[in-house]
């Protein structure tokens, strides 16, 4: 069996996950692990003996991987993966989402992975959620009509105890490294979207951005909003979710159900438990081992895989939009 | 045989955790998350069937640990304890400063704790990078939490593993922190425990690396459903079968209170080598509902069911 070589760079929590799940898959085989921190290194060079640990991408040359997951924090998205294209470490590329801290740097890794690479893929994991699947498979079918409005959110109480003023936030912003699913999302159901009211709140402290607003608009005329906040009271687990009106009915999904009404006063519930969840390794969420299995199915059979550096392009160009409306505001 | 299966109670709800929906976990509200109020539901489930507890170790239910433990009548409820803690972890990790900072914020607290074994194996594993060393202070640390928290006297039959820890193992084949994991806890007589959602992997790894089931707790999903039972309900009942010497505890038998409990205890009560339940529950009338039928049918013969 041909065997997809891996290389995975930055072991916070999302390179260990992603690396455990890929040593899982049969037609991967883990080579290296690139981490900058110099006692995690040591740590994984004691732990994983036959795994080369390495403290800067430009080493992964020598070892020549098929495939590396960048899952260092967001700046540095921009660099890693530049390094990795222009050094021609390697052609196959999964990025954490999002793909870069401003539209300006993703644009440039499109242009990158266009001239240089092959598959590549950015982790906007809900793609993989049962749920959001099964809504997407409704809108398709036309189920709810003619599509009226939408309301999305991203919530969490990541942040909610933070002292006011911590100096210890993460740098990016709620939309960046919450909102940005939510968008994603909204793009894979509804297509391009347009901005035209937005406001970003600072709760924890000034210039942070804790609360996000947005009022936009498809290209065909519809019309939602979306809201994102990491500092929401009883949000132990981040949620993303989206009401969506059409004049046949009312469906509401999120990571765990989608309810479905109809105008006919017909309800239909949908749990996680109802649409097939269970994959070969459960670690963290099925949506995680079904994201890494398409990208690597996409390697080994040679085409494209969803959501791509080109479509989280327009996700990044959302955020963009959000901050120019709310600035002038 | 006996076919007497350990009762417990989950502490999910303890922690605004429902696996069904977060909707539901907020609609619960805060009452909940109140040590007093959960302590009482522990107490309830106890006086109406349970055994014992099975809780992550957190500042909640470490709480909740406090309060029973100053009724002696409780003193030796069984306790099944899983370390770390994980989703705080995961949770904090950002405004920690990442994995490193995850680690400086328990190195302080474990010096705060002035246990100097668990000082001394955290600073030769700083010093050397000795995984097994970091994982020895951290885990003599929990222990002594735990204590601590419970008196002297408590009943700590098993410390388990949580699953985010014991699955990242697994999936990595870190067979030398499964052993080191079990030589430990069994050395300060504690059952070794492994929390899992993946229990056919984790049985085939443990076969191939020759590791002994006996006196080994494992918790694993088990519904008839198949909700979490990775890679399939048979599997699962396959891997369960194979292993009648091993500890095995149900969880998520309810599939997140997606199922009705008749139908969720039909399917459990009639699994071949489950030694034990674990169900977690929100009010007051569900506990003593739930303990009442789950001691009529789990603590009878197999005949009887």
């Amino acid at each position: 069996m041909m065997k997809v070589k891996v290389a995975v760079v930055g072991l916070g929590k999302m390179g260990l996950l992603h690396a455990s799940l890929l040593n899982v898959l049969p037609n991967v085989e883990l080579i290296a692990l690139c981490e900058k921190n110099s006692f995690i290194r040591r740590f994984c060079k004691k732990t994983f003996k036959d795994i080369n640990v390495v403290a800067n991408v430009k080493e992964l040359s020598d070892i020549d991987p098929d495939a590396i997951y960048v899952t260092t924090p967001i700046f540095s998205h921009f660099p890693v993966i530049k390094a990795i294209y222009t050094e021609e470490i390697a052609h196959n590329i999964f990025v954490e989402k999002p793909l870069a801290s401003s539209y300006t740097k993703a644009m440039e890794l499109c242009n990158l992975a266009r001239d240089q690479g092959r598959v590549n893929m950015v982790g906007y994991n809900r793609r993989f959620t049962v749920t959001f699947r099964k809504a997407k498979e409704i809108l398709d079918e036309g189920t709810l009509g003619e599509l009226v409005f939408f309301e999305g959110y991203a919530y969490s109480s990541d942040l909610l105890e933070v002292e006011v003023n911590s100096k210890s936030l993460p740098r990016d912003g709620v939309l960046r490294d919450l909102g940005c699913h939510v968008i994603d999302l909204a793009f894979w159901f509804f297509g391009e979207l347009k901005v035209e009211i937005a406001e970003i709140k600072s709760i924890i402290s000034e210039g942070s951005e804790d609360f996000v607003y947005l009022r936009i608009k498809t290209l065909e005329g519809l019309e939602g909003e979306i809201k994102s906040s990491w500092c929401m009271k009883n949000y132990r687990l981040p949620e993303i979710g989206l009401i969506i009106r059409g004049s046949k009915g009312i469906m509401k999904v999120n990571d765990d159900k989608l309810e479905l009404k109809l105008s006919n006063d017909k309800t239909v519930t949908w749990y996680r438990h109802d649409l097939g969840d269970n994959v070969p390794f459960l670690l963290g969420g099925a949506e995680y081992f079904r994201e890494d299995e398409a990208f690597i199915r996409a390697i080994l059979e040679g085409h494209n895989v969803e959501p791509s550096f080109q479509t989280a392009l327009k996700v990044e160009q959302v955020i963009a939009q959000v901050k120019e409306t709310a600035r002038k505001k | 045989m006996n076919d007497e299966k350990v009762l417990l109670v989950g502490d999910n709800p303890f922690h605004g955790v429902s696996h069904l929906s977060q909707e539901r976990a907020t609609s619960r509200g805060e009452k909940l998350t109140n040590p007093s109020y959960a302590a009482e539901l522990v107490i309830t489930s106890v006086e109406n069937g349970a055994d014992g507890f099975m809780f992550t170790v957190s500042e909640t239910t470490l709480s909740i640990l406090r309060i029973i433990s100053r009724r002696e009548e409780y003193n030796q409820l069984q306790l099944y304890a899983i370390v770390p803690y994980t989703y705080e972890f995961v949770r904090s990790a950002p405004l920690a400063g990442g994995i490193p900072g995850l680690a400086r914020k328990l190195a302080k607290e474990i010096a705060s704790s002035r246990n100097w074994r668990a000082v001394v194996n955290g600073v030769t594993g700083i010093i050397t990078t000795t995984p097994t060393a970091l994982l020895r202070s951290y885990l003599i640390y929990e222990v002594f939490r735990l204590k601590s928290a419970a008196g002297k006297r408590a009943n700590l039959v098993s410390l388990l593993l949580h699953e985010l820890v014991t699955d990242m193992a697994l999936a990595l084949n870190m067979d030398w922190l499964f052993r080191m994991y079990i030589d430990f806890v069994s050395s300060v007589r504690i059952k070794p425990g492994f929390e899992t959602r993946n229990f056919p992997c984790l049985v085939q790894k443990f076969k191939e690396w020759g590791i002994d089931f006996n006196g080994i707790v494992m918790a694993a999903p088990f519904n008839s459903i198949g909700f979490q039972m990775c890679p399939s309900r048979e599997k699962c009942e396959e891997a369960l079968a194979e292993i009648p010497e091993a500890e095995v505890i149900a969880f998520s038998i309810l599939a997140a209170g997606y199922l009705k409990l008749p139908e969720a205890i039909e399917y459990v009560v009639n699994l071949p080598n489950l030694k034990g339940v674990a169900v977690g529950a929100s009010k007051e009338c569900h506990v003593r509902q739930t303990f009442n039928v789950l001691k009529k049918r789990c603590k009878c013969s197999g005949l009887e069911l």
